[in-house]
């Protein structure tokens, strides 16, 4: 067992889990944060993604123990007061978002991209969203919302 | 004009599905709940001799395991002939079957209890082949049906061996399509929970059809229907994925709840959902086709084996839209088809987005322009010369006529926008030129029966409840599964009661609450669905209507407009104010009227004759056309999808944005259709068990999709609108078969178009996965891929470390994307060394003329580092070609030379550079040559004690180095590398080359410098003659080392164009420009 102390969206958490554990299984089942996915278990899909330290990391990847004191956020901190980021703002009016399971982990690739580089090329938002797989979209309407919150950024 | 129909339209569900609040099946808890798996066979056919639970059973935390003698109702279930048994007696069918089913306190424990259960087995030999299964004297895969072929259906029109007479050419072509796995990014889930109240169960989970899965769970427990209430929960994709599949674990789940009087869930791992889970048919056509000089068809006959698997589940209607629409959209006066569902000990088929129709618009497409070819016309040509018109008639004679036949409209819509013709003619020229890269484009177009057709009972049903303040309330029989049904609904609702959107919300029904509405399948769903809420807003829209008829001084409905809230006189008067709508409701609920009301649609009658396969099979049709333009590389026979153009027929646009949201969904199934999805089963053993193995595009393999949504709204349907789901689907595949063909010049009959596909004309076998083959040794050794058993330490800092390391057994954890994937499939305990942290480890430092990078540096660092980008451009281009960026942020660079995967990107560039490995035990530090480190694929020769600390590289001399590096892979992204070349040369005063490595990746058991090809090199200058000089060295190393594997018939002669390629891309960069620099030009 582990004493874990780390970071969740700008709360300090205290628990004590098993080694086993993934910051998936953490994040899930002992923290009730449901909206980060698991998809693959092995880093293929990105549906688990989240951000760890500032970047995004598969969370299906991360063993409990390397989740000491580290900054974590998941999807449930974009919204702020009730008022919806502008990229989840823009992944609903570009539709980027069909049967959902995907979003969660497309979103925080897609602020991870932002927080570092607030003007990505198009190149440069594929490659933050390689590694999250969609089946639904195929992927265009994600590309746009991307782009569209970039512009929202830009002409805030 | 509409308010809000044919309008962009932010989803209804949007909001919770972006904040991580919409509640999926796997989120769901509740109190005592146990966790449920189910324990698979090892085998994919023979006899259980054995099957021991004892040790199982004591195990900690087990509270059942569900057998087949514990079923209580009907042991065996399916859609239309009931051959599944959700847990098999004594008998294994396929891969997937399931032998008995465990609860447990924790789900740790469920696994292991899996795990212990023993069975012993008398093997069959499995029979996968389908044309060996058909044979006279096959083995039955189901004696009891006396026949391998569960279903065949003729479809006999006019006389097709006079047709052939009749014809000036008759030709003969097969057509093999393969299993593709549907891949919602969801797995399968289902949590079942007692109820008292109808001693019966509540279902939830990732259902796609809850009344189908109300129905098998009552059948397999022997209850009623009313004692089964189903709750579908945000559903996670399914593509006609989640209907049998979750029925079957349902049936466990509610086992287990009757054996434990707890509720169950039962999440699956990707691995289960790939091994259990039905795929699409892979079908074998024969196409004999009869036509004239001019391209008029005469005459076709087709022989459709389709397989099935082990199980017929929906084949028999799969196979039945197929020999509908197997002629595909053309006139054509003889047809006799002929098509067979077979069974076969393979992974059971069934429904799948385009459900029979990807398969044969794929051959009869790919022949329509093979004909073209022949008659000496263009695809274009031969597709208007026989393309249905308004009123045609179709093979199963029905004349088109209730509907606008838009075949030829579509496939001008896409032509014009693509500008097919004139790409066509800039191609052809491109072509000519045009050595390494060849470009495509290629045109399919399709006609599709809209929902179920003759096939089924096509009913629906919905509820528009309206509340006394003027809120809605909608719900239907059919579900959402992702496509955007909800917002369709409460559109339609929104439009026929003139009430804005926002004040409309809908409502996941329960089985328990509305009458069965049917699948939502057959892309019937705004169809249907929508015409049964129109029909439910009408009633009570006529019931408002009478409240407030008197005071709009109006005698009839058509005499007001419902809009924005409020209720309009049309023949406005000032005297007269609209009625608010939620004063009107208001009313309505003090004078006790009831604003509830049910809608039920029952589609216009179709019919069919079995034995002729004559009959209106459907009541009405879309047509779509897509055009595909490509670039081939011939050198690798890499297909690059460049732009999709996508003309569907809908009938009327309820939502702009999930109409052209599925266009370019289905456009990208479709493209993976073609090209990638090559679900592996070999011998009936499953090998595709993740989306490693299994791949789907990514965002990178997409680049242009233009849809276009053409509109004749249908007398049938909601505002006239039709089906979009599967037609987006069932075109691409066709259409980039038939833009390699314009690439190329030569024919392809089979998908996927995988690189063998292209560049050899067939397909040849496949890699094992990585995790196989660390654990070759446990091959056999069955275990439900999990974490279990780690135990973690994260020392303080390197000496620490290393002292650990002397007096135990570790294994450094950094990054840990190697390690957790393989971890998965390991039960003994694991002790892990957390090494991620330390200082000493981290970072890229520049001393003199050395670069010291950390072994726990991040890819990420690595590839953003000003100094690597500097001095070593290869690392750089390979490493950020390593994963995906969130495994680039994890994964190490030590990590990944110790893990020594052939396929270990960054090794190969490393080789180049001839990095020096410091490799740091308690007492000692060894600094070893990369080219020494790696004996063979994931062999190194690190000791337990020691730890690979940092990666040392001399700065290259101060003089100009030529750079090239190319990685290939099966798609353009998250790549296990196929194979990879780096070169580096640099030239003597004479031009003559002076230096040169040339090391290999993912072609020999380990990357090494190819000596007897550099050998050939220095001294040479670098020209046409040199580079060919060096192809023969080149091929006898390669013969030697993997001459004999089953990759070498492809890797052999691929790899060699990749060299010859780099070779040529140094000479060009040098004759052309001395002054820019390949790190130049890279940064």
């Amino acid at each position: 067992m582990i004493n874990l102390k780390f970071n969740v969206n700008g709360k300090d958490v205290e628990i004590t889990v098993d080694d086993s554990l993934r910051l998936l299984d953490i994040l899930r089942d002992e923290l009730g944060l449901t909206g980060t996915k698991e998809g693959c278990g092995i880093g293929e899909c990105g549906a688990c993604t989240v951000i760890m330290n500032g970047e995004a990391v598969n969370s299906c990847m991360i063993l409990a123990e390397q989740v000491q004191n580290a900054k974590v956020e998941t999807v449930e901190n974009l919204e702020k007061n009730e008022v919806l980021s502008k990229l989840q703002d823009a992944f609903l009016d570009n539709g980027a978002i069909q049967c959902g399971f995907c979003t969660t982990g497309m979103l925080m690739s897609s602020k991870a991209l932002l927080d570092k580089n607030p003007t990505p090329s198009e190149e440069e938002i594929k490659t933050a969203l390689e590694g999250n797989l969609c089946r639904c979209t195929g992927y265009v309407p994600i590309l746009n919302s991307v782009k569209d919150a970039v512009k929202k950024y830009l002409h805030k | 004009m509409e308010n809000v129909i044919g309008k962009r339209v932010r989803r209804v569900d949007g909001y919770e599905k972006v904040t991580g609040k919409a509640i999926y099946g796997d989120d769901l808890k509740f109190p005592g709940m146990l966790y449920g798996a189910v324990r698979y066979t090892d085998i994919p056919a023979g006899k259980i001799t054995k099957l021991d639970i004892s040790h199982a059973e004591k195990m900690p935390g087990v509270k059942a395991i569900g057998l087949y003698k514990d079923v209580p109702g009907e042991k065996k279930v399916g859609p239309i002939r009931r051959d599944y048994l959700p847990i098999v007696n004594d008998e294994v069918f396929f891969a997937g079957d399931v032998l008995a089913v465990v609860a447990a306190a924790a789900k740790e424990q469920t696994y292991a209890a899996v795990d212990a259960i023993r069975v012993e087995y008398e093997p069959i030999e499995p029979l996968t082949d389908i044309e060996e299964a058909v044979k006279p004297g096959a083995r039955l895969i189901h004696p009891e049906y006396k026949s391998n072929i569960m279903v065949h259906y003729p479809l006999i029109k006019g006389d097709v061996e006079k047709g052939f007479t009749e014809s000036d050419r008759v030709i003969e072509r097969k057509y093999r399509t393969g299993f593709v796995e549907h891949a919602y990014i969801e797995p399968e889930t289902v949590t079942v929970s007692p109820d008292p109240t109808t001693k019966g169960f509540k279902v939830y989970g990732s259902i796609q059809n809850p009344f189908t899965t109300r129905k098998v769970v009552a059948l397999f427990m022997g209850l009623k229907l009313n004692q089964v209430n189903v709750f579908g929960s945000t559903l996670g994709g399914s593509f006609g994925g989640k209907d049998d599949i979750i029925n079957n674990i349902a049936c466990r789940a509610a086992l287990l709840v009757k054996l434990t009087g707890k509720p169950v869930k039962i999440t699956y791992t990707r691995e289960d959902s790939f091994k259990e889970s039905y795929k699409r048919h892979p079908y074998i056509m024969n196409y004999k086709v009869g036509f004239n000089n001019d391209g008029k068809l005469k005459a076709m006959k087709i022989n459709i084996l389709a397989d099935s698997g082990a199980y017929s589940s929906q084949t028999f209607f799969v196979t039945w839209r197929s020999v509908v629409q197997a002629t595909g959209p053309y006139e054509i006066e003889n047809v006799l088809t002929d098509i067979k569902g077979v069974y076969t000990n393979n992974t059971y088929t069934a429904a799948f987005r385009g459900f029979g129709s990807p398969q044969v618009i794929f051959a009869q497409e790919s022949l329509m322009d093979e004909i073209a070819e022949i008659c000496g016309i263009t695809p274009l040509e031969i597709r208007k010369l026989n393309g249905f018109k308004q009123g045609s008639i179709t093979a199963s004679g029905q004349k088109l006529s209730e509907h606008k036949v838009s075949l030829h409209q579509v496939i001008q819509e896409a032509v014009e926008r693509s500008n097919y013709q004139e790409k066509s003619e800039q191609y052809k020229k491109s072509n000519t030129v045009s050595r390494r890269n060849k470009y495509g484009i290629g045109l399919s177009c399709s006609y599709r029966g809209c929902s179920l057709g003759a096939e089924g009972m096509d009913t629906s049903s919905a509820i528009v409840s309206v509340q006394a303040d003027g809120s809605v309330i909608v719900f239907t029989g059919v579900n959402e599964n992702g496509q955007g049904l909800r917002t369709t609904f409460c559109q339609v609702t929104s439009e026929v009661l003139g009430v804005p959107l926002d004040d409309i919300t809908f409502l996941e029904p329960q089985t328990s609450t509305i009458t069965d509405g049917g699948p939502t399948v057959a892309s019937r769903g705004t169809i249907v669905g929508g015409n049964a809420t129109i029909q439910a807003a009408n009633i009570v829209k006529e019931r408002i209507f009478e409240i407030i008829k008197d005071e709009l001084k109006v005698t009839k409905l058509e005499e007001t407009e419902w809009k924005n809230g409020y209720i309009y006189r049309k023949a406005r008067n000032p005297e007269i104010k609209p009625v608010k709508f939620s004063d009107a409701t208001e009313k309505a609920y003090w004078a006790g009227v009831n604003l509830s009301a049910y809608g039920w649609f029952k589609g216009p009658d179709v019919n069919w004759e079995e034995e002729t396969g004559q009959g209106n099979a459907y009541f009405t049709y879309v047509y779509g056309c897509h055009i595909v333009e490509t670039r081939i590389d011939t050198h690798t026979g890499k297909i690059e999808v460049e732009k999709i153009t996508a003309a569907h027929d809908v009938g009327k646009v309820i939502n702009r944005l999930g109409a052209e949201g599925q266009i370019f969904g289905g456009t990208t199934q479709g493209m993976g259709y073609g090209i990638l999805e090559d679900f592996n089963i070999q011998n009936g053993e499953v090998k595709s068990l993740n989306l490693d193995e299994y791949l789907i595009p990514t965002i990178k393999d997409i680049k242009e999709i233009e849809p276009i949504l053409v509109e004749n709204p249908d007398i049938y349907g909601p505002f006239g609108a039709k089906s979009i789901g599967e037609p987006t689907l069932e075109l691409t595949a066709a259409a980039i078969n038939n833009s390699l063909s314009f690439a190329l010049g030569k024919r392809s009959y089979q998908i996927p178009l995988t690189l063998e596909q292209v560049f050899l004309g067939k397909n040849i076998g496949k890699p094992a996965r990585q995790s196989e083959v660390v654990h070759a040794s446990n091959k056999n050794k069955k275990i439900t891929p999990r974490l279990s058993n780690i135990k973690t330490s994260s020392p303080q800092n390197l000496e620490e470390a290393l002292q650990k390391l002397v007096n135990g057994k570790f294994i450094p954890l950094a990054g840990g994307t190697d390690i957790v994937v393989q971890a998965r499939h390991k039960t003994e305990s694991l002790n892990l060394l957390n090494i991620f942290s330390f200082p000493e480890m981290k970072g890229i430092k520049e001393t003199g003329d050395k670069i010291t990078i950390g072994a726990a540096t991040t890819f990420t660092e690595i590839i953003n580092n000003d100094i690597i980008k500097r001095e070593f451009p290869l690392l750089v281009k390979a490493c950020s070609l390593i994963g995906s960026n969130q495994i680039r942020n994890r994964a190490t660079i030590g990590g990944n030379i110790v893990n020594a995967a052939p396929c270990a990107d960054s090794v190969p560039p490393l080789i180049v550079y001839q990095a020096n490995l410091h490799l740091r035990s308690l007492k000692n530090e060894r600094i070893i040559p990369i080219s020494e480190f790696i004996e063979r694929h994931y062999k190194t020769i690190i000791q337990p004690d020691e730890i690979l600390t940092a990666i040392t590289i001399s700065k290259l001399p101060d003089k100009k180095y030529y750079h090239s590096y190319y990685q290939l892979g099966r798609r353009n992204a998250v790549n296990i590398t196929r194979m990879s070349i780096s070169v580096m040369l640099s030239f003597d005063e004479n031009n003559k080359i002076d230096e040169c490595y040339i090391v290999d990746g993912s072609l020999f058991s380990r990357s090494q410098r190819i000596t007897a090809v550099e050998k050939a090199l220095i001294g040479r200058p670098l020209n046409e003659q040199t580079i060919s000089s060096a192809e023969k060295p080149l091929a006898k190393k390669i013969e030697s080392e993997i001459g004999g594997r089953w990759s070498a018939e492809y890797k052999k002669p691929v790899f060699i164009n990749l060299f010859k390629d780099a070779l040529e891309e140094i000479n060009l960069e040098k004759r052309n420009s001395e002054k820019v620099s390949f790190k130049d030009s890279y940064i």
